[in-house]
């Protein structure tokens, strides 16, 4: 492959070197002059992360083919605090507390500077607008906005730049305080280096070959074709794992590739370390795998039905868990009720979204320790597993946990560092893994999806008398933390209130789709959104005010739990009060008063969104008011 | 009118670190020259702002500023266990564990001190960087008490250990104590449905939670903002869709995410009810912040339009045909009401 020549003047320096023609201008910057800064979350500008400046306008890397960079002018993230001090819009990023796990904020901080560069007077609607392609999974924009907002206005000297200072309490009473994020200057200006931004000298690069069928017995993989290729230093399959291949949150019941099977489309079968990407993704196509596919279950009922396709030996009912909770005796609580609704919900999986995708590094230190760098959201857990994996003492294992570029849950499962640390043995050599957010997307765990039957019992006073709720789970195809979710999920299905009678049951399923693990909230969020709306449907038809009907069965300090455990201090009171009192609620049922109700807010809202209509013309108004 | 408003309101509680088993941590700590402060513990920051609310801890404690608290984190090898960084455990557990090895490390300082002005240790106090005795004219940087405390042989250090009293479940009713610390919380929203596309559009969400007690509340904001946005995301447009196991969204383009173009804005009160049982009276926000959004969105969409989404995530599409649908028996309902008259 001929390489080009690109010219180009990189934050004020002139840059001439040569490049492979298959670069984005994202691997330029980042692999070639090591401006780690610019971050990759998408590949497809669809997240922004990789924003750059290019001749003065806003761009995203990943879209640019390197050859286009040729005599342009291009500015990153690194040159807007290239005096050492941050700009103004950094500093107020920092002080808002804008930035969270900070790897969209290099983007965000670029298409924030193209705002007010564009339109110094930009209005809060017109910021939104304009930060539109730029995803942040942490923060929920509220605070980049403020931070936008703020640096508009120090920049017109509307705001003195005091505004920026550190709070700091007299009486050294810290905790309480407002302090700025220590992290935060590190991330405005893109200097924190996250896994898939180290380096290591000698480094290998590793690929995963991944399954294409959801269920199917692997007959044979022949890899001798891909181990011969020039520049591939290694290649794994489960036949390389020395010791008790198999990890999860709770059951231990996933390899760290296919052995003898596979039960999910995207599931890890091989992996292979090579001198550049572009060679192990080569040597991954040489890799013969036959498969004798077997037939699949994709839905949890199914699946719990007698002859359905079992998944693991161990569980051959494809039950992963199942969590029972016991009060009281909901037929009497049902006989004894003047009301009883019964209603059906259901929620879907969703993707974690955190905007770094899954990387790691592996290396053999010079003591023959096994040493694992990744955003691992737990790095105790994953040392004892993988201690167990690669037959070695504890203290040859060592995991360092690098910043993580969001978790949200996600990165609990120990999903790609035994295939880094199996590698790094066998050649000897560091290797490093980075997802592309495709195979982050198919391979790495969801939100349990969900199916909920909820019975609520109550009398006409309002008060619960039975509750009586059945969820089932996919947990798909391996148990990651399916068994702890199903337990939370059950615990506080019937939320913060004080029933005598309650029947609760989780089960977390096994299914060939992709495996449900950790996801915030954690089962909660499925069993609450059942009761929380249920409440409602109950309060219409009692004719009571949504606050009420939760007052009414609210826990009191001292309560017992559903799991019999006695509290004591109980602040749902206080919370309820709370948000009844700051959205000035008005009270009554809920009857569908939308349009007869008056306490629509005016303040504490946004203006709805009407697309295109959000350049406002004050902003230039304001312009020539200040000229 | 094409667009409707609605409120809706939703509560929640949560069990603050891990569920149904002993949870614990541990952490460093070290007053260091110059008077500054080494915390060691196993975690790092996944954007929740630990290590911030671990230096403002530790800077508290000990008497000194945050900027002058250094965090060695994040390392099997070189740091006590923390274990995980989920279950809305970091600021109760390392925050925890934090305070308590802050405190010891700081007795040792104030012990060493105590003697060398032959006073008692109960008048020593301690403040941004200075140590004083009540009621005398001591008064030192703590650089310099940490010059003296050296001096005289001593390095004032401390560690701490933190863990819960809590059990697993009965197999058979589920008996037992999961957690030592509850938080409670309550959110209301407010949406506008338009009834030519079925789009909601959440304006306003006021959220009430309790957190024990608040360490840095830009930090808990920020959590709360986050968390419901999240939850905005699942309750109505994130859909991870899988045929036969085989996903369609395998991309940004496909699975779509919140962008600031959909936020509502969030209104955050934050409750202090202190946890009994932990030296800091701290809970957690992490995760109960997103469980009342979705209920409440959907009880607001109820509220404006009338129609109960029962399967999430509610899109334009659903919300739609949920509409149609309850127009339609309407009419129904309506014809034999008019042939009766």
């Amino acid at each position: 492959m001929p390489e080009l020549r690109i010219e180009a003047t990189i934050n004020g320096r002139k840059v001439a070197r040569p490049a492979k023609p298959h670069l984005r201008l994202l691997d330029f910057l980042r692999d070639d002059l090591e401006l780690t800064g610019t971050k990759e979350g998408c590949g497809a500008g669809e997240c922004g992360t990789c924003s750059v400046f290019v001749d003065g306008v806003l761009m995203k890397s990943c879209l640019v083919p390197v050859a286009k960079a040729q005599g342009t002018r291009i500015e990153t993230v690194e040159a807007l605090a290239n005096s050492g001090e941050l700009s103004i819009l950094q500093k107020a990023f920092h002080k808002a507390g804008a930035s969270q796990c900070g790897y969209c904020i290099p983007g965000m901080v670029m298409a924030a500077t193209a705002a007010i560069r564009s339109n110094p007077f930009a209005g809060r609607e017109e910021i939104k607008e304009r930060l539109g392609g730029n995803i942040c999974r942490c923060t929920g924009y509220q605070k980049i906005i403020d931070a936008v907002e703020m640096a508009r206005d120090v920049q017109n000297g509307k705001l003195s730049a005091s505004v920026f200072a550190e709070d700091e309490p007299e009486d050294g009473a810290f905790i309480g305080a407002n302090v700025r994020r220590i992290d935060a200057p590190s991330k405005v200006a893109g200097a924190l280096k996250y896994a898939g931004d180290m380096v290591m000298p000698h480094m290998l690069h590793v690929q995963v070959l991944r399954s294409p069928h959801a269920h199917a017995r692997v007959v044979s993989i022949d890899v001798s074709e891909a181990e011969a290729m020039d520049g591939v230093e290694g290649v794994i399959t489960s036949a390389d794992v020395p010791g008790e291949d198999g990890f999860g949150v709770f059951v231990h019941d996933q390899p760290i590739m296919a052995r003898g099977k596979v039960r999910y489309i995207g599931e890890a079968v091989a992996a292979v370390a090579a001198e550049d990407v572009l060679t192990a993704k080569r040597a991954l196509a040489k890799i013969k795998v036959v498969y004798e596919p077997l037939p699949a279950v994709f839905d949890p009922d199914e699946a719990m039905q007698p002859g359905a396709p079992v998944l693991h030996d161990y569980a051959p009912d494809n039950i992963t868990k199942h969590i029972p909770i016991r009060v009281g005796d909901v037929t009497k609580g049902f006989a004894a009720s003047e009301l009883i609704v019964e209603q059906t919900y259901s929620t879907q999986a969703i993707e974690h979204a955190y905007l770094e995708p899954e990387a790691g590094l592996g290396y053999v230190d010079a003591d023959g320790v096994v040493t694992i760098i990744s955003p691992s959201q737990n790095i105790t857990h994953h040392r004892e597993m993988l201690s167990k994996i690669i037959a070695q003492p504890i203290s040859k294992v060592r995991f360092i946990m690098s910043p993580v570029g969001g978790g949200f849950g996600g990165k609990e499962d120990m999903i790609y560092q035994g295939m880094l640390a199996l590698l790094a043995m066998k050649t000897r050599r560091p290797v490093r893994l980075v997802f592309t957010r495709e195979e982050s997307i198919i391979s790495t765990a969801k939100r349990h999806p969900s199916r909920t039957t909820l019975k609520m019992g109550l009398s006409k006073d309002g008060r619960i008398r039975a509750f009586e709720m059945r969820m089932i789970s996919d947990g798909g195809a391996y148990g990651m933390s399916t068994e702890g979710v199903m337990r939370k999920a059950a615990i506080l299905a019937a939320g913060p209130y004080a029933i005598a009678n309650v029947k609760i049951d989780t089960y977390g399923i096994y299914t060939n789709n992709t495996p449900s693990g950790a996801f915030r909230s954690f089962g909660a969020l499925q069993a609450q959104f059942a009761t929380e709306s249920h409440l409602d449907i109950c309060a219409e038809k009692l004719g009571l005010d949504p606050f009420e009907i939760r007052r009414i069965n609210a826990m009191r300090d001292g309560a017992t739990t559903h799991t019999k455990q006695k509290l004591k201090s109980v602040s749902i009171l206080r919370a309820l009060e709370a948000a009844e009192k700051a959205s000035d609620w008005e009270k009554g049922a809920p009857v569908s008063r939308g349009e007869t109700r008056s306490d629509h807010a005016t303040q504490g809202i946004r203006p709805p969104c009407a697309l295109g209509a959000r350049f406002e013309a004050p902003a230039a108004a304001e312009r020539s008011e200040v000229a | 009118m094409a667009r409707k408003r609605g409120r809706g309101v939703a509560a929640c509680w949560y069990g603050i670190a891990r569920t149904a088993t002993v949870d614990r941590a541990g952490a460093w700590a070290e007053i260091d020259d110059g008077g500054t402060v080494k915390i060691l513990t196993g975690v790092t920051e996944i954007g929740e702002g630990i290590l911030t609310v671990l230096a403002q801890i530790a800077a508290h404690e000990i008497g000194v500023k945050p900027a002058d608290v250094t965090l060695g984190d994040n390392d099997t090898a070189r740091s006590p266990e923390a274990a995980h960084a989920g279950a809305t455990r970091q600021t109760y557990m390392i925050g925890n564990c934090v305070a308590i090895a802050a405190r010891q490390a700081r007795e040792k300082l104030v012990e060493v001190i105590a003697d060398h002005w032959d006073v008692a240790a109960s008048t020593i106090e301690t403040a941004n960087g200075e140590i004083w005795a009540a009621g005398t004219n001591h008064r030192i940087s703590m650089g310099e008490a940490v010059r003296i405390c050296k001096a005289k042989g001593v390095v004032p250090l401390g560690s701490g250990s933190f863990g819960t009293d809590t059990t697993g479940l009965d197999p058979i009713d589920g008996a037992g104590r999961p957690w030592q610390a509850y938080v409670f919380g309550c959110q209301v929203a407010e949406v506008e449905v338009d009834t030519i596309t079925g789009e909601v559009q959440v304006l306003g969400i006021w959220a009430a939670h309790d957190v024990g007690r608040a360490v840095n509340p830009r930090g808990v904001e920020g959590q709360i903002e986050g968390g419901i946005v999240q939850a905005l995301g699942q309750g109505l447009m994130e859909d991870y869709k899988l045929d036969q196991g085989r996903t369609s969204t395998s991309g940004f383009a496909k699975y779509i995410l919140p962008t600031a173009l959909d936020v509502p804005h969030v209104t955050s009160i934050i409750i202090e009810d202190p946890d009994p049982i932990g030296p800091l009276g701290v809970k957690g926000i992490g995760e109960p912040a997103m469980i009342p959004t979705i209920p409440a969105v959907m009880n607001a969409i109820y509220d404006a339009v009338g129609v109960r989404i029962t399967s999430l995530p509610a899109t334009p599409e659903k919300v739609l045909d949920a509409i149609k649908e309850k127009e339609k028996s309407h009419t129904r309902r309506n014809i034999p009401a008019v042939a009766a008259e």
